[in-house]
C-alpha cells in the first residue's frame, strides 16, 4: 500500500512537473477517443436501424396448392437464417387486398372465386441472408413463385458491412494515434528522471517499482482523456438525440441507458489499457537498457 | 557479506583491459583503500562489485551472491545491502536533503513513520539536520557529500564502496568525511573507498590494495599510500 502511495504520488508529481505536455496528452487523448466513442455509436445506431429494416423484410413464396402446407412450413423453417414462417391463406390472402386497396375492394366481386395462391410469409434474421433463403425456395417443387426485395437487402448488407469497416479503420487509427501520444509523453517523462531512475537502481529498487509512477501517469491520462471524451460524447449525442427525435421522427436512435453506460465504461477501459500498454512499452525498454551492466 | 574476486577480469571493447585476473578477498567489517594511477581500474573493480559492470572472466561472490549470474530481483534486493558513493554525489537536485536519503527507504516499501525516524537519526549522525529542508545546489561540496553518505548508510548497508568520496573536497572537509567513513565502518559496514588522497591513507592506516594496469601489485594490512607516478 505505501509502494502504490509512493507511486501515485510520484505519478502526479510527474505530471505536474510536465503539465503542458500533460495538458496536450489530455487534449490529444479526449479528442481521439471522441473519434472511438462517436464511431462506436454510429455502429450501435447503425446496426440497430438495420435490424430494424431487417425485422421488416418479408420473401413471399407462392405455392402450387395447400397440400402439405405445415410439412412444408416446418421444413422451410429449418432454413439457415429464417427467423419466422407464416402461412398465408388464399382468404387471408384476398382480405388483406380488400384492406389495401380499400373503396375499390367491390371491383374484386366481379372475380367470382377467390384466384389467390396460398403462400409463405418468411422473415431471416439478416438482410444478407435474403439471396439465398429466396434461392432455396425456387428449388422446392410445390413453390410456384418467390418475391423477395433483393435491392433493399443486398443495399443493407452492404450499408451494414461499411459502416462496421469505416468504424473499425477510425477505431484502429484512433486507438494508435492515442498510444503513440501517451508513449512518446511518458518516454519524455522517463527520460527526464533517468537520473533519478538509475539512482533508484542502485539503491534496490526493483524494475517494477521504478515502472509503476510512469504506468500509473499512462494510465491516468487515458482514464482522463476517456472521460472528457465521455463527457463530451454525452452532451453531443443528447443534442443529436433531441434534434433527430424533432425534424426526422421515424428515425428512432439508442437511448438505451444501460447499453450507453456499458459503451462508457467499454471507453474508459480502453482508455486505461491504451495508457497502461504504451507507458509500460516506454518504460520497460528504459530500464532494461539502464540494469544491462556495461 | 564476504567479497571475493577470483581471477576477475574486466575487458571493454575494442581490447581495453581494465581489470586483469585479480584474486581478491575483503571479509566482512574491513576498510579497504584502493590506490592507483588513473585509469588503473579502481573505479572498474567497485563497479563490478555493485554490478554496474559485469566481469569478462572469473567470478565474484559477494556473500551467497554470484554476481556473474545474479537474476534482476535478486540484484535489486542485493544492492539494498550495498551503499554507493560517488565523487560527483549523484544528489537528486529536485529533492531536498530529507527526501534524498528518505527516497532509499521509499524505494523499498518502508512504511512512513518508520522513514522518517531513520532520516532523522542517520541526518543527525553525518552532522546535516539542520539542513534537511535545503536542495542540493543550496550546499557546499562536503555538505553534498555527508548527504551522499546518509543517502549510502541509511539502509545499514553490509557494504560502503566510496569512489573517490574526497576527491572534490578541500584537506579538512576531506578529513571530516573520513571519520564519518571510520565511524560507519566501525559500526561494522565493510568501506571499500577508492582514493587518491595519500594524506588520508597514510593518516589513517587501513589495508590498501594497490592497482596498476588493472592487477593488484600490492596488498598491504595498515599500508601507506606509495602509488608510483601518482600525481
Amino acid at each position: 500500500m505505501g509502494t502504490f502511495r509512493y507511486a501515485l504520488r510520484d505519478a502526479f508529481r510527474l505530471l505536474g512537473r510536465h503539465w503542458g505536455l500533460a495538458l496536450l496528452t489530455l487534449v490529444t487523448a479526449t479528442a481521439v477517443f471522441f473519434l472511438v466513442g462517436g464511431s462506436a455509436l454510429l455502429v450501435v445506431n447503425t446496426s440497430r436501424l438495420v435490424a430494424r429494416v431487417e425485422g421488416e423484410l418479408v420473401i413471399h413464396a407462392f405455392l402450387k396448392s395447400d397440400k402439405n402446407m405445415e410439412a412444408l412450413r416446418e421444413k422451410v423453417r429449418q432454413y439457415p437464417g429464417v427467423a419466422e414462417v407464416r402461412e398465408v391463406t388464399p382468404a387471408e390472402a384476398m382480405d388483406r387486398l380488400k384492406k389495401s386497396i380499400q373503396n375499390q375492394a367491390q371491383a374484386l366481386e366481379i372475380l367470382g372465386e377467390n384466384p389467390l395462391p396460398p403462400s409463405l410469409e418468411i422473415r431471416v434474421e439478416r438482410a444478407q441472408d435474403v439471396p439465398g433463403v429466396a434461392r432455396d425456395l425456387l428449388t422446392l417443387s410445390s413453390v410456384d413463385d418467390v418475391v423477395y426485395p433483393g435491392a433493399l437487402a443486398s443495399r443493407l448488407a452492404r450499408v451494414s458491412r461499411v459502416v462496421v469497416e469505416f468504424s473499425l479503420v477510425i477505431l484502429i487509427i484512433a486507438v494508435t494515434a492515442s498510444a503513440l501520444v501517451l508513449f512518446n509523453t511518458i518516454r519524455i517523462a522517463v527520460y527526464s528522471k533517468k537520473e533519478e531512475i538509475s539512482v533508484m537502481l542502485l539503491v534496490g529498487a526493483t524494475p517494477s517499482f521504478v515502472a509503476m509512477p510512469f504506468v500509473l501517469q499512462g494510465m491516468i491520462l487515458g482514464v482522463a482523456g476517456a472521460a472528457g471524451a465521455l463527457g463530451l460524447l454525452g452532451g453531443a449525442y443528447r443534442a443529436l438525440v433531441g434534434g433527430v427525435e424533432t425534424s426526422v421522427p421515424f428515425l428512432e436512435m439508442v437511448k438505451d441507458p444501460d447499453l450507453l453506460a456499458r459503451l462508457g465504461l467499454i471507453l474508459v477501459g480502453v482508455g486505461m489499457t491504451v495508457g497502461w500498454v504504451s507507458s509500460w512499452l516506454a518504460v520497460d525498454r528504459f530500464i532494461r537498457r539502464a540494469l544491462r551492466p556495461i | 557479506m564476504d567479497i571475493r574476486l577470483q581471477g576477475v577480469s574486466k575487458i571493454f571493447p575494442p581490447d581495453i583491459r581494465a581489470l586483469e585476473d585479480v584474486y581478491l578477498s575483503i571479509p566482512q567489517g574491513e576498510f579497504v583503500y584502493l590506490v592507483g594511477t588513473t585509469g588503473s581500474g579502481k573505479t572498474t573493480l567497485l563497479r563490478l562489485i555493485s554490478r554496474e559492470a559485469q566481469i569478462t572472466r572469473g567470478q565474484i561472490y559477494a556473500g551467497s551472491y554470484n554476481l556473474k549470474k545474479i537474476p534482476t530481483l535478486s540484484l535489486a534486493i542485493y544492492r539494498r545491502d550495498i551503499g554507493v558513493v560517488f565523487q560527483d554525489f549523484k544528489l537528486l537536485p529536485d529533492l531536498t536533503v530529507m527526501e534524498n536519503v528518505a527516497f532509499v527507504l521509499e524505494v523499498i516499501g518502508v512504511p512512513p513513520r518508520e522513514i522518517s525516524e531513520r532520516v532523522g537519526e542517520v541526518l543527525e549522525r553525518v552532522g546535516m539536520w539542520r539542513r534537511r529542508f535545503l536542495r542540493p545546489p543550496q550546499l557546499s561540496g562536503g555538505e553534498q557529500q555527508r548527504v551522499a553518505i546518509a543517502r549510502a548508510v541509511i539502509n545499514s548497508p553490509a557494504v560502503l564502496l566510496a569512489d573517490e568520496p574526497t576527491g572534490n573536497l578541500d584537506t579538512r572537509t576531506a578529513e571530516d568525511i573520513m571519520q564519518l567513513l571510520l565511524s560507519i565502518n566501525a559500526s561494522g559496514s565493510t568501506v571499500i573507498m577508492a582514493t587518491h588522497n595519500k594524506y588520508l591513507v597514510d593518516a589513517y592506516r587501513q589495508r590498501v590494495v594497490e592497482l596498476r594496469a588493472g592487477r593488484i601489485v600490492r596488498d598491504e594490512k595498515r599500508g601507506r599510500y606509495d602509488v608510483d607516478g601518482d600525481f
